[in-house]
């Protein structure tokens, strides 16, 4: 069994033309856990994900896996000490087969060839798109193709996944299947998950602790219901959510 | 605690199920076939040709054999990065020059340039190793100058490869202590780029191609062409994996150049520009420049469709009509017909395999029709 890595972001902010997307935020996660990451719209949780990945350059804070300061590495070389993201508005190689999707999450870490196709092929059957592993990306339903996502990020053998929103435009029955999928990954895959999403059953059900932003401010973090209860969040995040219900 | 057991035994058996299997989606019908398919294409034309015994029929077929040459060169980059490489032509205006200074004697470049740098006229190579000598200077003005280039893509990309052709073609015809300037170069001798030479160079340039495009690098650089962010937060650093693609489609664009010098026997920086950018780029388009196919039976296409409208052009000009300057009209609007309606060209950007051949024959078919039935019944309801 592989030791424990541990996921730490200290102090990180990030301002647009004067408006403090993220500011001062800090986390920390073991892999085999599942850290909910939520807020209003607009709260900083994608420019978050943006800047612990390297996508987005950071104003200030730092960003570690266990003593590697992956802050400071362009965002290329970040997968390759364990961090992995999928994007909320869908980012797959559309000209690309399944397999190939797969396959560039190993390659793109180094694994060779063969070892990559193998691996592509295992993860693909394994969330459910055994039989469209030849079709190419492009063609596939939108469900298939945010599975398609994990799949690219779970081959790259990550400690670390970063889930930017993989319910998004899904129906309940989907997301259900998702959360079935997503449920036994932090043992299975001894990875640590970051998820973000605005469906607060799909969080409830799956997440160990929380992290909650508002205006890229943390206002709450902790076990699901004592954030649950938190007036804060009540009046920021979950108060609105119900007031839209 | 039992059921994650059972659970993880079961992902474990399907994780040694899958092992044996993915081989399958490797399979020569699926993948190599069409390697051997192209090769056979060729090879067969190239055979019938050479039999026939029709000087005229087998200039047409090696100096379309070289164009293919310079055509896959050219999908090598442009079609797994979608980064649009004007200065491709420079390169095998590059190779051309080169090869022909390394093999020609040193009397008749004495004779003919006098204007040369004595250490060049006095170089002199077997023309197998000036080819490859030739291609290798393309290569390594590629590889010196290209690197702060692959950073820029669309627009941006192919302005600065535009600007870059610009400078390499008047570096071509301008300094005529390599190239005799703007006067014609001429080579001398006898044409060594025979039919079977050509046909040789693209058998090889094939394989090439196709294991490229297959190959590690090559996958990552098609999936930097589809999505460079998804690719960068994979792992892959676009701007190496376009450097490494730019370099090796330099050295067969240099390829081509030098076996279309020793082919034509006199060139000039002119006939490495838009002129000939455009034809295979325009092979690259109607053919799909997304595979090797495309590039294959893109070029196949326009050489024949070319030859074709050549012959109409005489034939209404001899008959009295003014219809010069129409075969370059009318691959223009095809390939711009091609770019609206049917962008990734008559292969769909796909290669031509075995596999696919085998749905489409005739005991393939029956299933096909049912499947169209099937759907059309959908439709219905
Ligand atoms: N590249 C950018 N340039 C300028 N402003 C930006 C940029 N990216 C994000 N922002 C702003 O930063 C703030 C946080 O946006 P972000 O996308 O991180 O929110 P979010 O929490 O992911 O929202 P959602 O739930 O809608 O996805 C918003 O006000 C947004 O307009
Ligand atoms: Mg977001």
């Amino acid at each position: 069994m592989e030791s424990k890595s541990t996921f730490t972001v200290k102090g990180l902010s990030k301002s647009f033309a004067g408006l403090k997307a993220v500011d001062d935020v800090s986390l920390q996660l073991e892999t085999g856990e599942i850290l909910g990451l939520i807020g209003p719209n607009g709260s900083g949780k994608t420019t978050l994900i943006n800047l612990m990945t390297g996508m987005l350059e950071k104003d200030s804070g730092q960003i570690l896996i266990d003593n590697h300061n992956i802050g400071e590495m362009p965002a290329y070389r970040v997968p390759f000490y364990g961090l992995v993201r999928t994007y909320q508005t869908i980012r797959i190689f559309k000209n690309l087969s399944c397999l190939e999707n797969a396959m560039i999450g190993a390659l793109g870490v180094g694994t060779k060839h063969r070892e990559a196709a193998q691996l592509a092929v295992a993860l693909l059957e394994e969330l459910g798109l055994g039989d469209k592993i030849e079709l190419s990306a492009q063609s596939l339903t939108f469900r298939d193709q945010r599975l398609l996502e994990i799949a690219r990020a779970l081959a790259a053998k990550p400690k670390f996944m970063l889930l930017d929103e993989p319910a998004a435009g899904l129906n309940e029955e989907e997301t259900d299947e998702l959360l079935s999928l997503l449920k036994p990954m932090p043992h299975s895959k001894q990875v640590g998950i970051i998820i973000v999403e605005h469906d607060m059953r799909l969080i409830m059900n799956l997440c160990d602790r929380l992290h909650v932003l508002n205006y890229g401010r943390t206002i709450a973090e902790g076990k699901p219901e004592d954030v649950r209860n938190n007036p804060e969040v009540v009046k920021a995040y979950l108060g609105s959510a119900a007031h839209e219900q | 605690m039992n059921l994650s057991k059972e659970l993880s035994t079961r992902q474990e058996s399907a994780r040694h199920a899958a092992a044996k299997d993915y081989t399958e989606y490797f399979s020569f019908s699926r993948k190599s076939s069409t390697v051997v398919i192209l090769i056979a294409i060729l090879v067969v034309i190239g055979y019938f040709i050479w039999w026939l015994n029709i000087p005229f029929i087998e200039d047409i077929f090696t100096a379309g054999t070289i164009t293919l040459i310079m055509a896959l060169g050219f999908q090598l980059f442009m079609g797994n990065s979608g980064v649009l490489n004007w200065s491709y032509v420079g390169y095998v205006g590059i190779g051309a020059f080169a090869s022909a200074i390394f093999s020609m004697t040193p009397s008749f470049k004495a004779m003919q340039i006098p204007t040369m740098y004595p250490f060049l006229v006095n170089l002199h190579l077997p023309f197998p190793v000036a080819l490859v000598a030739g291609a290798m200077v393309a290569m390594i003005v590629a590889a010196l100058v290209a690197w702060p280039l692959m950073r820029l893509s669309d627009a941006v990309g192919a302005i600065t490869q535009f600007a870059l052709l610009i400078v390499i073609n008047v570096l071509l015809s301008q300094w005529s202590q390599i190239t005799n300037g703007p006067r014609t170069f001429t080579l001398g001798g006898t044409r060594l780029t025979s039919l079977w030479v050509a046909l040789g160079v693209a058998v090889l340039v094939i394989i090439i191609v196709y294991y490229f495009k297959e190959s590690s690098l090559g996958l990552k650089l098609r999936a930097t062409r589809d999505d460079r962010y998804a690719a960068r937060s994979s792992g892959i650093n676009f701007v190496a994996v376009r450097y490494y693609a730019y370099v090796v489609s330099a050295f067969i664009g240099g390829l081509a150049g030098g076996l279309y010098s020793h082919y034509i026997l006199s060139i000039t920086a002119a006939s490495f520009y838009m002129g000939e950018l455009f034809m295979i780029l325009s092979m690259l388009v109607i053919g799909g420049s997304m595979s090797v196919s495309g590039a294959f039976f893109g070029t196949l296409f326009v050489t024949l469709m070319r030859q074709f409208l050549r012959q109409a052009e005489n034939f209404l000009t001899r008959s009295g009509f003014e219809a010069s300057g129409s075969t370059e009209i009318v691959v223009a609007v095809l390939m711009i017909i091609f770019l609206v309606w049917q962008a990734d060209g008559i292969t769909g950007g796909e290669e031509l395999t075995w596999e696919k051949i085998k749905r489409r024959l005739p005991n393939g078919k029956k299933s096909r029709e049912k499947v169209s039935k099937n759907v059309k019944q959908e439709e219905k309801a």
